[in-house]
Protein backbone atom coordinates (compact mmCIF):
# COMPACT_ATOMS: atom_id res chain seq x y z
CA UNK A 1 0.00 0.00 0.00
CA UNK A 2 1.53 3.35 -1.00
CA UNK A 3 2.05 5.68 1.94
CA UNK A 4 2.36 9.41 1.96
CA UNK A 5 6.04 10.22 1.98
CA UNK A 6 7.91 12.74 3.98
CA UNK A 7 10.09 15.12 2.01
CA UNK A 8 12.06 14.77 -0.15
CA UNK A 9 9.69 14.03 -3.00
CA UNK A 10 9.93 10.72 -4.76
CA UNK A 11 8.90 12.26 -8.10
CA UNK A 12 12.07 12.93 -10.09
CA UNK A 13 10.77 16.20 -11.57
CA UNK A 14 9.86 17.63 -8.16
CA UNK A 15 13.25 16.47 -6.90
CA UNK A 16 15.02 18.25 -9.75
CA UNK A 17 13.46 21.61 -8.77
CA UNK A 18 15.47 24.06 -6.66
CA UNK A 19 14.43 24.49 -3.02
CA UNK A 20 12.88 27.84 -3.96
CA UNK A 21 10.80 26.32 -6.77
CA UNK A 22 9.75 23.39 -4.59
CA UNK A 23 8.54 25.89 -1.98
CA UNK A 24 6.63 27.83 -4.67
CA UNK A 25 4.92 24.74 -6.03
CA UNK A 26 4.35 22.96 -2.71
CA UNK A 27 1.19 24.81 -1.58
CA UNK A 28 -0.62 23.82 -4.81
CA UNK A 29 0.10 20.10 -4.52
CA UNK A 30 -2.33 17.65 -2.98
CA UNK A 31 -1.37 14.05 -2.40
CA UNK A 32 -3.68 11.23 -3.55
CA UNK A 33 -3.46 7.51 -3.51
CA UNK A 34 -4.10 6.13 -7.02
CA UNK A 35 -5.30 2.58 -7.41
CA UNK A 36 -4.75 0.39 -10.43
CA UNK A 37 -7.35 1.20 -13.08
CA UNK A 38 -7.82 4.78 -11.86
CA UNK A 39 -8.30 7.06 -14.90
CA UNK A 40 -6.13 10.19 -14.72
CA UNK A 41 -7.02 11.58 -18.13
CA UNK A 42 -10.14 10.70 -20.14
CA UNK A 43 -9.96 11.07 -23.94
CA UNK A 44 -11.19 14.37 -25.40
CA UNK A 45 -12.28 15.77 -22.06
CA UNK A 46 -10.81 18.84 -20.36
CA UNK A 47 -7.84 17.85 -18.16
CA UNK A 48 -8.64 19.20 -14.72
CA UNK A 49 -5.50 18.14 -12.89
CA UNK A 50 -1.91 17.30 -13.66
CA UNK A 51 -0.23 14.61 -11.60
CA UNK A 52 3.35 14.31 -10.41
CA UNK A 53 3.55 10.55 -9.95
CA UNK A 54 5.23 9.56 -6.69
CA UNK A 55 4.77 5.84 -6.95
CA UNK A 56 3.18 3.31 -9.29
CA UNK A 57 2.95 3.25 -13.07
CA UNK A 58 0.61 4.93 -15.49
CA UNK A 59 0.02 4.13 -19.15
CA UNK A 60 -0.74 6.54 -21.93
CA UNK A 61 -3.03 4.76 -24.38
CA UNK A 62 -3.83 5.69 -27.99
CA UNK A 63 -7.41 4.55 -28.45
CA UNK A 64 -8.48 2.22 -31.25
CA UNK A 65 -12.12 2.09 -30.14
CA UNK A 66 -14.29 3.18 -27.25
CA UNK A 67 -12.52 0.82 -24.84
CA UNK A 68 -9.51 -0.64 -26.61
CA UNK A 69 -6.18 0.90 -27.40
CA UNK A 70 -2.42 0.43 -27.48
CA UNK A 71 0.07 1.80 -25.01
CA UNK A 72 2.16 4.61 -26.47
CA UNK A 73 3.75 5.99 -23.33
CA UNK A 74 4.68 5.09 -19.78
CA UNK A 75 5.14 7.35 -16.77
CA UNK A 76 5.86 6.75 -13.12
CA UNK A 77 7.90 8.70 -10.60
CA UNK A 78 9.93 10.05 -13.55
CA UNK A 79 7.06 12.02 -14.91
CA UNK A 80 4.11 14.31 -14.98
CA UNK A 81 0.71 13.21 -16.26
CA UNK A 82 -0.85 16.17 -18.03
CA UNK A 83 1.77 16.95 -20.69
CA UNK A 84 -0.89 18.63 -22.94
CA UNK A 85 -1.33 21.30 -20.23
CA UNK A 86 2.34 22.21 -20.59
CA UNK A 87 1.81 22.67 -24.32
CA UNK A 88 -1.21 24.98 -24.15
CA UNK A 89 -3.70 22.20 -24.88
CA UNK A 90 -6.60 21.42 -22.54
CA UNK A 91 -7.31 17.87 -23.73
CA UNK A 92 -5.93 14.87 -25.61
CA UNK A 93 -7.37 11.92 -27.56
CA UNK A 94 -5.29 9.64 -25.29
CA UNK A 95 -6.53 7.81 -22.23
CA UNK A 96 -4.23 7.71 -19.22
CA UNK A 97 -4.71 5.37 -16.29
CA UNK A 98 -2.83 3.71 -13.45
CA UNK A 99 -1.66 0.21 -14.21
CA UNK A 100 0.21 -0.38 -10.95
CA UNK A 101 -1.10 0.98 -7.61
CA UNK A 102 0.58 4.18 -6.58
CA UNK A 103 0.23 7.76 -5.47
CA UNK A 104 0.74 11.23 -6.90
CA UNK A 105 0.75 14.91 -6.10
CA UNK A 106 -2.03 16.54 -8.11
CA UNK A 107 -2.19 20.18 -9.14
CA UNK A 108 -5.27 21.91 -10.57
CA UNK A 109 -4.72 22.86 -14.21
CA UNK A 110 -5.42 26.54 -13.48
CA UNK A 111 -2.82 26.59 -10.71
CA UNK A 112 -0.32 24.82 -12.93
CA UNK A 113 -0.92 27.41 -15.67
CA UNK A 114 -0.29 30.26 -13.26
CA UNK A 115 2.90 28.68 -11.95
CA UNK A 116 4.15 28.07 -15.51
CA UNK A 117 3.38 31.66 -16.52
CA UNK A 118 5.15 33.14 -13.54
CA UNK A 119 8.14 30.87 -13.00
CA UNK A 120 10.39 30.24 -15.97
CA UNK A 121 12.65 27.78 -14.16
CA UNK A 122 9.70 25.46 -13.39
CA UNK A 123 8.34 25.84 -16.92
CA UNK A 124 11.72 25.04 -18.45
CA UNK A 125 12.20 21.90 -16.37
CA UNK A 126 8.74 20.62 -17.28
CA UNK A 127 9.30 21.40 -20.96
CA UNK A 128 12.54 19.41 -20.81
CA UNK A 129 10.42 16.57 -19.46
CA UNK A 130 8.13 16.91 -22.48
CA UNK A 131 11.22 16.45 -24.68
CA UNK A 132 12.34 13.41 -22.65
CA UNK A 133 8.84 11.93 -22.83
CA UNK A 134 8.65 12.59 -26.60
CA UNK A 135 11.97 10.76 -26.99
CA UNK A 136 10.54 7.79 -25.09
CA UNK A 137 7.52 7.60 -27.42
CA UNK A 138 9.69 7.82 -30.55
CA UNK A 139 11.71 4.85 -29.30
CA UNK A 140 8.47 2.98 -28.64
CA UNK A 141 7.64 3.62 -32.30
CA UNK A 142 11.08 2.36 -33.32
CA UNK A 143 10.75 -0.72 -31.15
CA UNK A 144 7.28 -1.52 -32.49
CA UNK A 145 8.68 -1.55 -36.01
CA UNK A 146 12.01 -3.36 -35.68
CA UNK A 147 11.98 -5.45 -32.51
CA UNK A 148 10.59 -8.89 -31.67
CA UNK A 149 7.97 -9.39 -28.96
CA UNK A 150 10.74 -10.71 -26.64
CA UNK A 151 12.82 -7.58 -27.16
CA UNK A 152 9.84 -5.30 -26.68
CA UNK A 153 8.84 -7.17 -23.53
CA UNK A 154 12.42 -6.85 -22.21
CA UNK A 155 12.35 -3.12 -22.95
CA UNK A 156 9.01 -2.69 -21.29
CA UNK A 157 10.06 -4.59 -18.16
CA UNK A 158 13.22 -2.46 -17.90
CA UNK A 159 11.20 0.74 -18.21
CA UNK A 160 8.88 -0.44 -15.44
CA UNK A 161 11.82 -1.55 -13.30
CA UNK A 162 13.39 1.92 -13.65
CA UNK A 163 10.26 3.50 -12.23
CA UNK A 164 9.86 1.47 -9.06
CA UNK A 165 11.75 0.14 -6.05
CA UNK A 166 12.57 -3.55 -5.88
CA UNK A 167 12.67 -6.24 -8.54
CA UNK A 168 9.06 -7.47 -8.53
CA UNK A 169 6.70 -5.98 -11.11
CA UNK A 170 3.01 -6.80 -10.53
CA UNK A 171 1.57 -7.31 -14.03
CA UNK A 172 -0.87 -9.74 -15.58
CA UNK A 173 -0.31 -11.29 -19.01
CA UNK A 174 -3.52 -9.63 -20.16
CA UNK A 175 -2.05 -6.32 -19.27
CA UNK A 176 1.29 -7.01 -20.93
CA UNK A 177 -0.60 -8.05 -24.07
CA UNK A 178 -2.35 -4.68 -24.08
CA UNK A 179 0.92 -2.87 -23.44
CA UNK A 180 2.68 -4.61 -26.29
CA UNK A 181 -0.31 -4.71 -28.63
CA UNK A 182 -0.10 -8.50 -29.10
CA UNK A 183 -2.22 -11.58 -28.37
CA UNK A 184 -1.82 -13.07 -24.91
CA UNK A 185 -0.11 -16.30 -26.04
CA UNK A 186 2.65 -14.16 -27.60
CA UNK A 187 3.24 -12.74 -24.12
CA UNK A 188 3.18 -16.22 -22.56
CA UNK A 189 5.87 -17.37 -25.02
CA UNK A 190 7.99 -14.22 -24.69
CA UNK A 191 7.93 -14.50 -20.87
CA UNK A 192 8.80 -18.18 -21.17
CA UNK A 193 11.71 -17.36 -23.46
CA UNK A 194 13.14 -14.63 -21.18
CA UNK A 195 12.64 -16.96 -18.23
CA UNK A 196 14.48 -19.75 -20.07
CA UNK A 197 17.47 -17.41 -20.39
CA UNK A 198 17.33 -16.78 -16.64
CA UNK A 199 16.64 -13.05 -17.08
CA UNK A 200 13.30 -13.00 -15.26
CA UNK A 201 10.98 -15.17 -13.22
CA UNK A 202 7.33 -15.03 -14.22
CA UNK A 203 4.55 -16.21 -11.93
CA UNK A 204 0.87 -15.45 -12.02
CA UNK A 205 0.48 -11.66 -12.02
CA UNK A 206 4.12 -11.04 -11.10
CA UNK A 207 7.38 -10.66 -13.03
CA UNK A 208 10.64 -10.66 -11.08
CA UNK A 209 13.76 -9.16 -12.68
CA UNK A 210 16.70 -11.54 -12.24
CA UNK A 211 19.50 -10.34 -14.51
CA UNK A 212 19.09 -6.73 -15.39
CA UNK A 213 22.24 -6.24 -17.50
CA UNK A 214 21.37 -9.24 -19.69
CA UNK A 215 17.81 -7.99 -20.03
CA UNK A 216 19.22 -4.67 -21.31
CA UNK A 217 21.33 -6.54 -23.84
CA UNK A 218 18.22 -8.42 -24.97
CA UNK A 219 16.20 -5.20 -25.39
CA UNK A 220 18.82 -3.90 -27.83
CA UNK A 221 18.48 -0.39 -29.25
CA UNK A 222 14.98 0.06 -27.81
CA UNK A 223 16.36 0.65 -24.34
CA UNK A 224 19.01 3.10 -23.17
CA UNK A 225 18.87 6.14 -25.43
CA UNK A 226 15.60 7.64 -24.07
CA UNK A 227 16.82 6.90 -20.54
CA UNK A 228 20.16 8.65 -21.16
CA UNK A 229 18.26 11.56 -22.68
CA UNK A 230 16.06 11.81 -19.58
CA UNK A 231 19.14 11.92 -17.36
CA UNK A 232 20.79 14.57 -19.56
CA UNK A 233 17.68 16.77 -19.52
CA UNK A 234 16.32 16.20 -16.00
CA UNK A 235 18.58 14.19 -13.72
CA UNK A 236 18.75 10.70 -12.23
CA UNK A 237 15.94 8.44 -13.47
CA UNK A 238 16.31 5.40 -11.25
CA UNK B 1 -18.32 -16.08 -18.73
CA UNK B 2 -16.20 -19.22 -18.42
CA UNK B 3 -12.43 -18.97 -18.18
CA UNK B 4 -10.30 -20.67 -20.82
CA UNK B 5 -6.57 -21.30 -20.69
CA UNK B 6 -4.48 -21.54 -23.86
CA UNK B 7 -1.48 -23.71 -23.03
CA UNK B 8 1.11 -24.15 -25.77
CA UNK B 9 2.50 -27.62 -26.37
CA UNK B 10 5.87 -27.69 -28.10
CA UNK B 11 6.83 -31.34 -28.64
CA UNK B 12 7.14 -32.68 -25.12
CA UNK B 13 7.24 -29.29 -23.45
CA UNK B 14 4.11 -27.55 -22.20
CA UNK B 15 4.16 -23.79 -21.78
CA UNK B 16 1.41 -22.92 -19.34
CA UNK B 17 -1.02 -20.05 -19.65
CA UNK B 18 -1.21 -19.27 -15.94
CA UNK B 19 -3.93 -16.63 -16.17
CA UNK B 20 -6.41 -17.59 -18.85
CA UNK B 21 -9.13 -15.31 -20.14
CA UNK B 22 -12.88 -15.06 -19.87
CA UNK B 23 -14.62 -15.86 -23.15
CA UNK B 24 -18.26 -16.58 -24.08
CA UNK B 25 -17.70 -20.19 -25.25
CA UNK B 26 -15.35 -22.74 -26.77
CA UNK B 27 -15.84 -21.32 -30.27
CA UNK B 28 -14.55 -17.96 -29.02
CA UNK B 29 -11.59 -19.70 -27.35
CA UNK B 30 -10.76 -21.44 -30.67
CA UNK B 31 -10.90 -18.08 -32.44
CA UNK B 32 -8.50 -16.64 -29.86
CA UNK B 33 -6.13 -19.56 -30.41
CA UNK B 34 -6.27 -19.16 -34.22
CA UNK B 35 -5.65 -15.42 -34.01
CA UNK B 36 -2.72 -15.98 -31.67
CA UNK B 37 -1.35 -18.75 -33.89
CA UNK B 38 -1.29 -16.39 -36.89
CA UNK B 39 0.70 -13.90 -34.84
CA UNK B 40 3.13 -16.63 -33.77
CA UNK B 41 3.50 -17.75 -37.39
CA UNK B 42 4.24 -14.18 -38.49
CA UNK B 43 7.03 -13.86 -35.94
CA UNK B 44 8.34 -17.38 -36.67
CA UNK B 45 8.50 -16.82 -40.44
CA UNK B 46 10.37 -13.52 -39.99
CA UNK B 47 12.77 -15.45 -37.78
CA UNK B 48 12.98 -18.40 -40.23
CA UNK B 49 11.64 -20.85 -37.65
CA UNK B 50 9.16 -23.69 -38.15
CA UNK B 51 6.52 -23.87 -35.41
CA UNK B 52 4.25 -26.45 -37.10
CA UNK B 53 5.02 -28.95 -34.31
CA UNK B 54 3.36 -26.70 -31.77
CA UNK B 55 -0.28 -26.71 -30.82
CA UNK B 56 -2.64 -24.97 -28.46
CA UNK B 57 -4.40 -26.91 -25.74
CA UNK B 58 -7.66 -25.27 -24.79
CA UNK B 59 -8.18 -25.98 -21.11
CA UNK B 60 -11.21 -25.18 -18.99
CA UNK B 61 -11.35 -23.97 -15.39
CA UNK B 62 -11.29 -27.62 -14.16
CA UNK B 63 -7.91 -28.08 -15.90
CA UNK B 64 -9.42 -30.45 -18.49
CA UNK B 65 -8.19 -30.23 -22.07
CA UNK B 66 -11.39 -29.63 -24.04
CA UNK B 67 -9.92 -28.99 -27.49
CA UNK B 68 -6.69 -28.52 -29.39
CA UNK B 69 -5.72 -26.14 -32.18
CA UNK B 70 -2.77 -27.12 -34.38
CA UNK B 71 -0.60 -24.28 -35.71
CA UNK B 72 -1.34 -25.49 -39.27
CA UNK B 73 -5.02 -24.72 -38.79
CA UNK B 74 -4.13 -21.02 -38.67
CA UNK B 75 -2.48 -21.01 -42.10
CA UNK B 76 -4.43 -19.73 -45.12
CA UNK B 77 -6.38 -22.69 -46.61
CA UNK B 78 -4.77 -22.36 -50.07
CA UNK B 79 -1.26 -22.43 -48.64
CA UNK B 80 -2.07 -25.38 -46.42
CA UNK B 81 -3.45 -27.28 -49.46
CA UNK B 82 -0.22 -26.78 -51.41
CA UNK B 83 1.91 -27.84 -48.44
CA UNK B 84 0.01 -31.12 -48.08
Amino acid sequence: MPRRRQMPYNNRLLRALSDTDQALLGPYLTWSELRRGCVLVAPDEPIERAWFIEEGLSSIIAMTGARQGVEVGLAGRDGLIGVPLLLDADRTPHRIFMQVDGAAYGIASGDLQRVLDEHASIRKLLLRYVQAYATQTTYTALSNVIHTVEQRLARWLLMSHDRQDGDQIPLTHDFLALMLGVQRPSVTLALHSLEGLGLIKATRGLVTIRQRAELEACAGTGYGIPEAEYERLIGPLR
Amino acid sequence: MPRFFLHIEDGTQRIEDTEGSELPDLAAARQEALKAARQLWAAAILDNRDISMRRFLIVDADDDVIDTVAMDEALPAGLLGRLR
